[in-house]
């Protein structure tokens, strides 16, 4: 008895498990997400779809400063493996490839510090969105896999 | 009897193989073809962007796009292919290549020594090139630093690392025809038919192949299964980017961002680090292009696995 106890215990405790980490995938596809709904609008002020709107451009350099910080905790070893639903998912290089995945980290972070003070007026916008984009694409070029 | 059974068997043997033979004689271009010519070094420039050169030939994990001492591994479902050394050095590179031989590689897809590339250059895209294009990339290449260090071969299992068999392939997929304007469109859809159907060969990727390895004609641009491996290449006729704009494209390959703000990723971020040194006159007109292309259904994707494997 106390066996089938235990070993339910764990199941249901392993399973819990599972389920938390599917729950963290999902969380940061919600941040890249939120990321790339951001770089969109800004991209249609460069592309003159819509007037410079500084609010526009604050609130988006306050989602990808809040992505720096989260970053570290987006992609624990233990979400290895695990897919989100939607088109992409995390390349396993992240974990084989720690050092480089972080170096890219570190230099998204530089990129949004130094647009921060920058950004001023659609000038400056289409000057320093290049800058940022390059390190999505930079990462995403390695570290995000389209699903098949 | 059986002598002449076995007399006959040896005759359709040699016929067969001069046919083979005959089928799969590499063509090259005579430098005795190319008339007197001052190459244009700043167009040589727009066409190592247009072509992508850098994408596979740059030393990979740097990023001097201009070093071009290759190594890049290309994988397939034929093998690995090593992209080669095409910095000017003499040994390893090309210094020591004629315009001749340069003009033969890219157009024809046959070697100095005359033997046939394998397809993973894409010369079936480049033969549509204008010479004087291929003659002014060949005099631009020449004026970037030589990169010492010869790749290693190919990785490519019998019967494909059989180049001679290569001359059959390119018989089957190769139509030699150049590139022909079409009176009836504007000025710029024309540069970006040029640009899209001969350097840029963006359909190298986004078609799918059939088991041989060629593009499937009818369902040019419409994506399919990433030949490299893992993942999928977009659909880019109309079917795929409906909700895309021209603007919405030239910007793409300009930035690397998509409309909805979500950014390229894989080997077409390598692709955006060249176009986004084009003009935007040429971005605009590949995109005008592209708008025009008749939609397309691509192969069927496999089912979406939910969560994971």
């Amino acid at each position: 008895m106390k066996r089938i106890v235990v070993i339910a215990a764990v199941l249901v405790f392993s399973a819990g498990a599972v389920v938390a980490q599917q729950d963290q995938v999902t969380q940061t596809q919600v941040v890249m997400k939120g990321n790339g709904k951001n770089a969109g609008a800004l991209a249609a002020m460069v592309k003159g779809e819509k007037p410079y709107d500084q609010s526009t451009v604050d609130a988006a350099l306050a989602q990808f400063e809040d992505t720096v910080k989260k970053f570290p905790t987006l992609f624990p070893e233990s979400t290895k493996g695990l897919k989100p639903e939607g088109d992409y998912s995390a390349s396993p290089k992240i974990w084989e490839d720690k050092v480089g995945f972080e170096e890219h980290i570190a230099s998204f972070a530089k990129a949004v510090t130094d647009a921060k003070g920058k950004i001023k007026d659609l000038d400056t916008l289409k000057a320093e969105l290049p800058v940022i984009g390059k390190q999505c694409g930079g990462c995403h070029e390695t570290y995000r896999v389209k699903k098949g | 009897m059986l002598r002449r059974i076995f007399l006959l068997a040896v005759v359709a043997g040699i016929f067969g193989l001069s046919v083979f033979w005959w089928l799969t004689i590499p063509a090259t271009v005579a430098a005795s073809a190319l008339p007197a010519y001052q190459p244009n070094l700043a167009n040589g420039l727009i066409t190592f962007n247009a072509g992508g050169c850098s994408s596979c030939h740059a030393v990979p994990k740097q990023d001097d796009r201009m070093k071009l001492g290759g190594g890049l591994a290309i994988p397939s479902p034929f093998g690995t292919f090593y992209a080669p050394n095409i910095s000017p050095d003499p040994n390893d590179g090309i210094g020591r290549w004629s315009e001749a031989d340069f003009v033969t590689a890219v157009m024809k897809g046959t070697s100095p020594s005359g033997t046939h590339y394998f397809p993973a250059f894409p010369y079936t895209s480049y033969q549509h090139a204008g010479i004087n294009d291929v003659r002014d990339l060949f005099a631009y290449l020449k004026t970037l630093p030589p990169v010492a260090g010869k790749v290693r071969d190919h990785d490519l299992p019998f019967p494909f690392n059989i180049r001679r068999n290569v001359g059959i392939w390119k018989w089957l997929f190769m139509d030699g025809k150049p590139f022909v304007a079409d009176a009836g469109r504007s000025a710029q859809w024309n540069r970006g038919a040029y640009l899209v159907n001969s350097f840029g060969h963006c359909a190298e990727c986004h078609s799918p192949r059939n088991l041989l390895g060629g593009i499937i004609g009818a369902q040019r641009f419409a994506g399919g299964p990433n030949p490299e491996g893992e993942s999928w290449v977009p659909n880019i006729t109309p079917k795929g980017l409906s909700d895309w704009s021209a603007k919405d494209i030239a910007y793409f390959l300009e930035s690397g961002q998509t409309p909805d703000g979500d950014s390229a990723g894989g080997s077409m971020v390598r692709v955006i680090r060249n176009t986004s040194q084009l003009s935007g006159e040429d971005r605009d007109a590949i995109a005008d292009y592209i708008k025009s292309l008749p939609p397309v259904e691509g192969p069927p994707k496999p089912p979406k696995k939910a969560d994971k494997d």
